[in-house]
């Protein structure tokens, strides 16, 4: 969109401030090319309306040429061709409008100042032009500034609703349905195993409230979580969910996103070993090689499940908030290959003490 | 609530978690009028269990491994009332659409199975079977392209990933899928298959052929006007005018 030609009140203006323009021409080239008054506005007015419009195209060459650092030969070389060409057509206007007064017999005097003044009418087209020039180039600036602003509040706004998004995420309301109709279950056959539910299902649950409030947490606690959760689903899905786990000491003490592997345990029970008639390994490993933590999760699965529920979402939410957080894009891996699904996530491995 | 004059229902009970079997098998129990014949922990087994013992009334839960409790449900037809039993709520209308008599979400107790049951006796009573055909039409308008197509054959559960079958051909009221040397029977005409399949990939080349375009290696042409396609494995279907248009278009 044209900044100008584009709104009736802008161009308005726009003319106004030209018709300024061409009254000071009138004044400084016609009076003292040894015109008189009218002849010298009769003859500069409608000139200067005419390059008004002519150096509106300073707005495509602004825009096909922005100023970069290291094209400044370009931009230059660029803006000169352009004013000359401008400021060529005006003065070859200008002999037109001279020549058409001299016809109408308005007044020979412009003729004459066109003769005479055409040199210094040409650099002042040149310079109108620059002038148009920078007025677009001010105006590109102010606009990549605002927009460069809204685009940060609007960067920050998505990134503070994905963490709360990922945070809702995190526990999946039908795990507590389901584990409480385990419960339920349980209390007539075994009272005992029940309550022992009870209690896992309330440490889940009182450990995710508590980490999920943090920035960081040590991989050690997160993990601590995730045996928590697959403790109880351990309950509801009986001997067809089996786990391993290597943790080397380096990683254990790594500082991680809360909640970062609920989703990807979440995944791996209803996707994986839950879709399997005999269930299978969860196998989850943590490694630290150099600066970097390396977190594995792998589970069989049925190549040939229905997928019809939302799969990815977890992944596509746990992948956008590594990318806030670290800036990385491919920090989170994943895979499914004859009947495995793995993912690997790799995160800056960072040591401390949690504030 | 029930008087004993009433025959007593034969149940099949169907969820994978064996927790949750326990307690329909603990609830039930306290209905003298229900007769517990089968528990069944996957899709395969309840088809077979329905097929051999037709029970009164199925109490079928939804997430399952291989074939979950819509599956099971196409699979066996009207001819059985079914309670759908699950934790999640969004198949609720899904449930209706395939009529359903229930839809109980986890954790429920005695009363609400005890309605979801007495349900069932009315719709039982009533007999209002529906037939099987309007039922799998209903249920699978609002899905996807099929990416699997599951045949009953008898008691035994065949699932055929579509991107196996190379073409279908239609027999009267059945449908015959060609899957590498294998011929399946499935109760279905041609026109309602090829409704659930991708256009993209399944075109129906002539009246009777449903051809898997990857499987398609040429066209040749026959007698004037007539064309024939040529399969990889050298089948040879014939194409119809109309066909070979569609054909076209997608090639």
């Amino acid at each position: 969109m044209h900044p100008i030609l584009s709104s009736l009140r802008r161009l308005a203006i726009y003319l106004l401030a030209w018709l300024l323009i061409g009254l000071l021409l009138s004044v400084g080239l016609g009076l003292s090319g040894g015109g008189n008054w009218l002849t010298a506005v009769i003859f500069f007015v409608p000139l200067s309306l005419v390059f008004a419009l002519i150096t509106q195209s300073a707005w495509y060459v602004c825009r096909i040429f922005p100023l970069v650092r290291g094209r400044a030969w370009t931009v230059g070389t660029a803006q000169i061709l352009s004013a000359v060409f401008a400021s060529g057509i005006w003065v070859a206007a200008a002999g037109g409008w001279a020549r058409t007064l001299d016809v109408v017999g308005v007044g020979a005097a412009g003729a004459a100042l066109y003769t005479t003044q055409r040199p210094l009418l040409f650099v002042v087209g040149a310079l109108l032009f620059w002038l148009v020039s920078v007025f677009f180039y001010l105006l590109i600036a102010f606009d990549a500034s605002k927009d460069a602003e809204r685009e940060n509040v609007e960067l920050s706004l998505l990134a503070r609703e994905a963490e709360l998004r990922a945070l809702r995420a995190q526990i999946d309301p039908h795990f507590i349905f389901n584990s409480l109709h385990s419960i339920s279950s349980l209390t007539a056959t075994d009272a005992a195993a029940a309550r022992r539910m009870c209690l896992l299902l309330a440490d889940f649950l009182r450990e995710t409230l508590r980490l999920g409030g943090n920035d960081q947490i040590p991989l050690s606690e997160e993990l601590a979580l995730a045996d928590r959760f697959l403790a109880i689903e351990q309950v509801r899905l009986g001997d067809r969910l089996r786990i391993t786990r290597e943790t080397d000491a380096g990683a254990a003490g790594c500082l991680v996103p809360p909640l970062l592997l609920q989703p990807l345990v979440e995944n791996a029970v209803n996707h994986g070993i839950a879709q399997l008639v005999d269930g299978g390994t969860i196998r989850m490993a943590a490694t630290r090689t150099g600066s970097t933590l390396t977190i594995t999760l792998e589970n069989p699965c049925d190549p040939e499940r229905a997928r019809t529920r939302g799969v990815g979402l977890g992944l596509e939410l746990l992948r956008k908030r590594l990318t806030n957080q670290y800036g990385a894009t491919d920090a989170v891996y994943a895979q499914e290959r004859e009947g495995e699904f793995r993912v690997e996530i790799r995160i800056p491995a960072v040591i401390g003490v949690p504030a | 609530m029930t008087s004993s004059e009433e025959p007593a229902l034969r149940v099949i009970v169907v969820d994978d978690e064996e927790l949750a079997r326990a307690l329909l098998r603990e609830l039930l129990g306290a209905h003298p009028d229900i007769e517990i014949i089968a528990e069944c922990g996957n899709g395969f087994e309840a088809v077979k269990a329905v097929t051999d013992k037709k029970p009164d009334l199925v109490l079928l839960d939804v997430q399952m491994p291989k074939l979950d409790g819509f599956d099971v449900l196409e699979l066996i037809g009207t001819d059985v009332p079914v309670i759908f039993v699950t934790a999640y709520d969004q198949y609720a209308i899904k449930a209706f659409q395939v009529h359903a008599v229930d839809y109980l979400l986890k954790p429920f107790g005695a009363e609400r199975l005890a309605e979801a049951l007495a349900r069932a006796r009315t719709r039982i009573g009533a007999r209002e079977a529906l037939p099987a055909k309007a039922l799998v039409s209903d249920a699978r308008t609002t899905r996807a392209p099929l990416e699997r197509i599951l045949i009953r054959d008898r008691a035994d559960v065949h699932v055929i990933p579509v991107a196996k079958i190379d073409y279908i051909e239609s027999q009267d009221d059945y449908v015959q899928l060609k899957v590498g040397d294998r011929q399946l029977l499935k109760e279905q005409t041609l026109a309602e298959l090829e409704q659930l399949l991708d256009p993209g990939r399944f075109v129906r080349i002539h009246r009777r052929y449903l051809l898997n375009v990857a499987r398609l290696a040429r066209i040749e042409q026959a007698v004037t006007e007539s064309r024939v396609a040529i399969l990889q494995d050298g089948t040879e279907l014939p194409i119809s005018r109309s066909g070979y248009a569609k054909l076209r278009e997608i090639l």
